[in-house]
């Protein structure tokens, strides 16, 4: 072993004259020790490589062994052939100091699988063998490297034209269905829920979360891995969202990561970050539908795309009812048009016929009172010629009457004369008839009872009875016997 | 067409239509309370999206085994 390891560095290396005369004294089977061997190249090297030096090389694995110390495996590649491989230390009061100064300028860890420029010393151990001692890694160069991968990243995207590619999608009207890329422990996701979920406005979000690693050099698979989940039930979803936070600014250049910003151009679905970094733009967030810088403003984007939705929505109600007012009050105002010229009209037609029948109802009258006049003429002429006529007739009459008057008085006075004569001689009679007059003559009156003796009223024996003559009354008493029927003289 | 078949989308699209109708005066009194009332169910719709969530969970897990 020792002796290939001698002869490899004889290719590149001269031997000094003392390992030489070794070799010369071969053939006599000089025998050396390891030890002395080992001491020989270490001591060549070590006077060769006195000196430390800058050398780029990528570092492929850091090998960081719990004391804190690394070894890592460094390399140079050509068209992806490993062309030059050779193992380093770092111990770990340097890496300490490397990752301290990186986190500070590159805004990133010493990272695996980087181009980086380190300050070497090289050094051969006897036991461990050749090994490039780091004393220091250039944070600018590993920071100009970050530049320059994020640069042909774009430019790749660029050249696929996948730039754009996302932000060309159309946003949903509302985007409620969200695919959140993040992890569970994230301050960036608890920031973000409690922004959609606490929102005054009672919008309700669905979210559900695709867990990955946000940063470091596992994020790119990590995130592409719940894309392609997503992938698989983008009907469920609106957007995606990769939020991150809390974390510092540190780890971030995943985003820059060809993959990674490929799969986010291609998706289906907008593909909205807050990954919550303030310096430079990654490329991830440069070619995501909208970059909400925090996990907090993303969120409020959110709440304010449901309140553009919302807004029109109200306006649209409010101008239905209006307009709906407008049309019926414009309606009603024609209607109401319509109904007063209607009523003009008819207005007007009434009023004329009214004068028209006012005009009949005159025209009537003055020939009604016409006629009337006329008539009340000939009545007043017929009432004078019934007057006259009356008249004449009196006049007639009267004179009648006072002719029968003229004649009616001589006569009726010998009438009168010839009835006063009679009544004078009745008037005598009826005194010579009178029972004074005649009981005067002799004649006398026997009453019996009371009344006059008769044949009704006849007498027996012992009956009182009273005679009245002239001058006298006479009482007696029957004595004999029955009375006899006197016939009569007449 | 019922309600859960109309999505925000096109219930949106429809009620902006009406709007840009009655602003261009294209709806007459006959028709308005037919469109007020399609208007008020489409602002309802709408409004429900805001507020509701319909996604079934298990569905979606279901889909990514």
């Amino acid at each position: 072993m020792a002796k290939v390891v001698i002869f490899t560095f004889s290719v590149n290396h001269p031997p000094d004259s003392s390992f030489c005369l070794s070799l010369n004294f071969m053939s006599d089977k000089q025998i050396f020790t390891l030890q002395k061997v080992v001491a020989s190249i270490k001591k060549t090297i070590d006077d060769r490589y006195s000196q430390t030096y800058w050398v780029k090389a990528e570092m492929h694995k850091l090998n960081r062994f719990p004391s804190g110390h690394c070894f890592p495996e460094l390399a140079e590649k050509k068209d992806g052939k490993t062309v030059a491989q050779i193992s380093g230390t770092i111990w770990k009061t340097v890496m300490d100091r490397v990752n301290t100064s990186f986190l500070k300028i590159a805004k990133e860890p010493v990272k695996e699988g980087s181009t980086m420029l380190f300050l070497v010393k090289i050094t051969f151990s006897e036991i461990y063998g050749l090994s490039l001692h780091i004393l220091d890694i250039d944070p600018n160069y590993s920071l100009g490297e970050l530049q320059r991968e994020k640069e042909e990243t774009l430019k790749r995207l660029a050249k696929e034209n996948l730039l754009n590619r996302n932000q060309q999608l159309k946003f949903p009207l509302l985007p409620k269905r969200i695919a959140v890329i993040s992890a569970y422990t994230s301050k960036g996701l608890s920031d973000f829920m409690q922004v959609l979920q606490a929102n005054e406005y009672g919008y309700s979000f669905y979210t559900h979360l695709f867990p990955a690693a946000l940063q470091g050099d596992i994020a790119s698979a990590s995130i592409r891995k719940q894309l392609n989940r997503i992938l698989t039930v983008k009907q469920y979803f609106d957007a995606v969202v990769i939020v991150r936070g809390g974390g510092g600014e540190v780890g971030l250049t995943c985003y820059n990561d060809y993959e990674l910003c490929a799969a986010i151009a291609n998706f289906p679905l907008p593909v909205l970050t807050g990954i919550g970094h303030s310096t430079n733009l990654t490329v991830a967030e440069m070619i995501a539908y909208t970059n909400g810088i925090t996990p907090t403003e993303l969120a409020e984007m959110f709440i304010r795309s449901f309140h553009e939705f919302a807004v029109p929505v109200e306006d649209a109600q409010k101008t239905i009812v209006r307009l709906s007012k407008r049309l019926l009050e414009e309606t009603d105002e024609k209607l109401g048009h319509a109904q007063k010229l209607f009523l003009t009209i008819v207005k007007g037609a009434f009023s004329g016929h009214q004068k028209l029948l006012k005009e009949t109802e005159v025209d009537l009258l003055k020939a009604y009172q016409d006629s009337k006049s006329e008539r009340s003429t000939e009545i007043k002429l017929a009432i004078g010629r019934l007057v006259r006529e009356a008249h004449f007739l009196l006049q007639n009459n009267k004179q009648s009457l006072n002719h029968l008057r003229e004649k009616l008085k001589p006569n009726t006075e010998r009438t009168l004369m010839r009835f006063e004569e009679k009544i004078a001689l009745l008037a005598h009679n009826v005194e010579l008839l009178s029972p004074q007059m005649v009981l005067k003559r002799g004649y006398s009156i026997t009453r019996a009872n009371g009344k006059v003796i008769s044949k009704d009223n006849t007498v027996k024996k012992g009956d009182k009875i009273i005679t009245f003559t002239h001058e006298l009354e006479i009482e007696s008493t029957v004595d004999c016997g029955e009375s006899v029927r006197v016939e009569s003289e007449e | 067409m019922s309600k859960e078949e109309l999505s925000y989308d096109k219930a949106f699209e429809e009620l902006q239509q009406i709007v840009r109708d009655m602003e261009e005066g294209e709806i007459g009194v006959d028709e308005l309370s037919v469109k007020v009332k399609r208007a008020s169910e489409l602002i309802k719709i709408c409004k429900t999206k805001l507020s509701s969530t319909e996604e079934d969970v298990s569905k979606i897990l279901k889909g990514l085994e």
